[in-house]
């Protein structure tokens, strides 16, 4: 493979130019806002008990999407002996609820071949949920039992607890995970972002029914959102959603704790026998809320975030060969947010790929970029965003990431807008603001040549 | 639920690319398929053949106007010559190095994927043993740009002689950061190695690395010129496109492409298996001792009706948590934290199947082994349930519906099964034909492939990955 994949598209959102049109409500109580777009047509339904979702119907394949967040129920919120509970909660709500054990809820599911995960973020905990059109009545059953009436019996809850163990094990034997262990720890030092949020072997080992049961009072419907697409109308969705949800409970949602990253100017080094060692670099970033960001994504395109075509890929990669792929992206967390490097080179040329990314951060602020640079970048921005919407689950994913950011439903036509706005200076402006190479933390896994000035990590934090 | 499967192997390096793997059947090739009635195929797609020989299939989704296009060429590395391994993966990344053909235009060195960006489209490329593809998926308004580009590289690759030092670079890096890296793919690149003796699977599509330092401009064009042409490709176009505007489209581009003169397929055989096999590695940094054996059964080009009985036995053996071997092995006896049988009918030559599991603490490989055993032993001598199968096929079938929710998905199933060897029709009415598969069928496959008492006539060999020393009383920390 010539490239290797990275999730280009997850750091922005996508879709649908918006021009509010508002439809007549369609059945009694339920409110429907109709949204006619340029690539997509999103309606904001509020069923008869209140709960929201945005919703696309598109009938072409008989199969219903929901994706589902709870607001700030992620990792972040795991007690500090307990890291990894909410990574655990996701693996145990389909493992046994209501009347049905383990193998019980999962027969069923998979013999409606229903498509169900649940995923933990260090902000916030999400759903996953698909279904066959034919299968839906129970699949929605099966849904609304996972929330709000899972087991946690101990059978399941060892195999998850040693299914989790067993993963963490692997990953030790990666030098690329090692390293964002190593950085995690180092840039979010003191805040629970430095966590393991998959949990420790021992952390693990403690964790019990109770803890999951306490872990379900982060699920309320108040930090629910919901995002739908496929084979459904607005009516049933409205009855479906006071069904599934309705019987969720207020929850509490923490306080913001804003932080700075830690560690600024260091560099860690965890010394490994293999012949390539990984470089992972992070700096301060910025938030999407922020009115440069969309000139950050621009900026950020030209410089690392493209593949192909980005100065740090050309540099590295194409002019020189030094790696198979190296890429910058902005991580945007409610707390704080991250601009990342990550790249991997042979153990000889470590020093000269740093030595290039920090000249290239030195280009970007003190030179403008070129015109057909700009253009390029705007072109794909805008262009690229209905390639993020080519399934209904993709659809639904993407709306939920903008009500998870709590952006309005027309965010997306603003965000194309400001994208074309951009200019040179804009660019060089942002460049100046975010690019800070003296503010860099580096982690190096591997054995490089000449590293004496790298602080020595031997023993991995937040893993045993 | 959390399911940790081992990793697949360096075989099959490109198939994670396939949001679902559907599989299809028989050894035909199909120039015109006119498909009928809708509800019955699972893409209703449309084929036509350029006069060139390429063959174009359309599968239309007008959900989003976004398309996805692909040419698969039919070779891939299995088609490499000795002491050359990976020249046609290294071929595959010097593509985007520089082209011109007569009416299609020219493109500088490495401004290819910066073209497709800048017209807000995303494109990639990849290489396994038998085929090699690239593709693009881009807002349909572009789709003739890119054929003009794609087919531009057919025959017209300008390849300057100084691309090929910096991209070797490249691939050694590809190399250590994939493989040399990782203690489980070097495993895994092992026991490939082992399961196909004089055949040329057995080599990884990455290519050795002493084999990589010594590839030259002269063996990257000489393949090229050799093997790519019209008439060994395939042209797949899914999304928002319709099939008269892909035939119009084809014409002008490329229509333009002579058919070339490619040789037969010609590959060397592999041996009886005689004595049994064992790979067997002991690696500092690797946690947990892991199981796996991988059998050599047959392609769905090989032989179609055992091809479909063995994906219903995959289905049946580990299509979830509830399927025969998790169940046993890691809710009921606790004897592996994870488990998997995977089963790939997409192969020109012998098809793999994997089977294996990582050992719970204080349980070794062997045990793991065993276990498996036990559960090969007992679907070849009790055979399946009515109502397993049932369930089975009915699961498999919700996998056609799905995959049709997908832009690229079609057109990666349309190219997988064309370019092994099945026909578009096989793709078509999988759904039905899966149906066919018997009780008694998957019974006699399992006794027939999988046996674990007949080694002789059963090519397969047993892997063994060891942490430094097996403490089986060491609790984990």
């Amino acid at each position: 493979m010539r490239q290797s994949v990275r999730v280009i598209f997850a750091l922005f959102a996508i879709v649908v130019a918006v021009n509010g049109v508002s439809a007549p409500a369609v059945a009694k109580d339920l409110k429907v806002e109709t949204q006619a777009g340029k690539f997509i047509d999103i309606k904001e339904v509020r069923s008869p008990g209140g709960i929201t979702a945005w919703l696309v119907e598109d009938h072409t394949v008989p199969v219903i999407a929901v994706e589902f967040g709870f607001l700030d129920a992620g990792g972040k919120q795991d007690p500090t002996d307990k890291q990894g509970l909410a990574q655990l909660a996701s693996n145990m709500l389909d493992e046994g609820a209501g009347e049905l054990d383990s193998q019980g809820f999962q027969g069923e599911l998979e013999n409606l071949s229903v498509r169900l995960r649940f995923s933990a973020g260090r902000d916030h905990f999400s759903g996953g949920f698909k279904t066959l059109s034919r299968n839906k009545a129970r699949a929605f059953e099966l849904l609304k039992l996972a929330l709000t009436q899972p087991r946690f019996d101990s059978e399941p809850l060892g195999r998850m607890k040693i299914a989790n163990q067993s993963r963490l094990k692997g990953s030790m034997t990666q030098p690329d995970w090692i390293a964002t262990r190593i950085q995690n720890d180092r840039i979010f030092e003191g805040h629970p972002y430095g966590r393991n949020n998959g949990g420790t072997l021992s952390s693990l080992e403690g964790m019990t029914g109770d803890d999951l049961r306490g872990f379900m009072k982060r699920l309320g419907r108040n930090n629910l959102r919901v995002s739908v697409a496929g084979d459904i109308t607005a009516e049933e969705l409205g009855a479906i959603l006071d069904e599934v949800f309705g019987a969720l409970q207020e929850s509490s949602i923490p306080e913001d704790r804003p932080t700075s990253l830690q560690s600024a100017g260091k560099v860690y080094l965890h010394v490994k026998d293999v012949p390539q060692t990984v470089i992972e670099m992070a700096q301060p970033g910025i938030s999407r809320k922020d009115p440069d960001y969309h000139f950050a994504q621009v900026m950020n395109f030209i410089l690392g975030s493209s593949g192909f075509g980005s100065r740090l890929t050309e540099e590295v990669r194409e002019k020189r060969g030094l790696t198979y792929g190296i890429y910058s992206y902005f991580m945007d967390y409610e707390d704080v947010q991250v601009l990342h490097v990550s790249t991997s080179t042979a153990t000889a040329s470590v020093n000269e790929v740093i030595g290039l990314i920090r000249a290239e951060w030195a280009r970007m602020t003190d030179t403008d970029i070129s015109e057909k640079e700009l253009s390029d970048a705007k072109s794909y921005l805008i262009g690229s965003l209905p390639l993020s919407m080519t399934s209904t689950d993709r659809i639904a994913g993407l709306m939920l990431s903008l009500q998870m950011d709590e952006l309005p439903i027309d965010y997306l036509d603003e965000r194309q807008k400001k994208i074309e706005q951009t200019t040179v200076a804009d660019v060089r402006r942002v460049a100046q603001r975010v690019l800070k190479p003296e503010l860099f933390t580096t982690v190096l896994v591997g054995k490089p040549e000449s590293s004496k000035d790298a602080v020595l990590v031997e023993r991995l934090p937040n893993v045993e | 639920m959390i399911r940790l499967r081992p990793v697949l192997p360096v075989f099959f390096l490109m198939l994670f690319l396939c949001a679902a793997i559907l599989s299809p059947a028989l050894a035909k090739e199909a120039d015109v398929a006119a498909p009928t009635p809708p509800t019955d195929k699972v893409f209703n797609a449309q084929t036509f053949t350029l006069d060139n020989g390429l063959q174009v299939v359309v599968v239309e989704n007008r959900s989003i106007p976004v398309v996805t296009h692909m040419v698969w060429y039919r070779v891939g590395a299995a088609d490499e010559p000795p002491g050359k391994s990976g020249i046609a993966h290294f071929l595959e990344h010097l593509m985007f190095k520089g082209q011109s053909y007569p009416g299609l235009g020219e493109i500088a060195p490495g401004e290819f994927s910066k073209i497709v960006r800048s017209l807000g489209g995303n494109d990639n490329a990849f290489t396994a043993q038998d085929y090699t593809a690239y593709f693009q998926t881009i807002s349909s308004a572009h789709l003739e740009t890119v054929m003009r580009m794609e087919a531009g590289r057919m025959r017209g690759l300008q390849l300057p002689r100084e691309a090929v030092d910096s991209e070797r670079l490249v691939i050694l890096e590809e190399r250590r950061q994939r493989i040399d890296n990782d203690p489980r793919a070097q495993f895994d690149e092992q026991l490939g190695e082992a399961l196909f003796p004089n055949h040329p699977y057995g080599t990884p599509v990455i290519g050795w690395f002493h084999e990589m330092e010594q590839l030259s401009w002269e063996d990257a064009t000489g393949f090229y010129q050799r093997y790519y042409a019209p008439n060994n490709a395939y042209l797949v176009v899914s999304g928002d496109v319709s099939v008269e505007d892909v035939r119009a489209l084809a014409e002008k581009t490329y229509g333009l492409i002579p058919k070339g003169d490619v040789p037969e397929r010609a590959r060397t055989i592999s041996p009886p298996f005689i004595a049994r096999t064992s790979v067997k590695m002991t690696h500092p940094v690797v946690k947990e001792p892991v199981f796996q054996r991988e059998y050599r059964a047959p392609s769905a080009r090989q032989n179609a009706k055992d091809s479909l009985a063995l994906q219903v036995l995959e289905e049946i053996m580990d299509g979830g948590s509830t399927s025969r071997l998790y169940k046993s092995l890691v809710v009921e006896k606790k004897i592996a934290s994870s488990v998997s049988l995977s089963y790939i009918s997409f192969a020109w030559d012998d098809a793999t199947l994997a089977v294996g599991g990582t050992a719970m603490d204080g349980f070794t490989p062997e045990q793991v082994e065993a276990a498996i055993d036990d559960e090969l032993r007992l679907l070849i001598t009790g055979g399946v349930r009515e109502q397993e199968l049932k369930e089975a096929i009915l699961r498999l079938q919700a996998q056609a519906i799905y995959a049709r929710d997908s832009v690229a998905g079609p057109a990666m199933v349309v190219g997988y099964t064309l370019v092994t060897g099945s026909s578009l029709d096989d793709l078509e009415t999988w759904p039905q034909q899966i149906e066919t598969v018997t009780a008694k069928q998957v019974q006699d496959v399992a006794a027939k492939y999988l046996n674990p008492d007949a080694p002789t006539s059963t090519p397969f060999v047993n892997g063994y990955l060891y942490p430094p020393q097996t403490k089986a009383e060491e609790k984990a920390p």
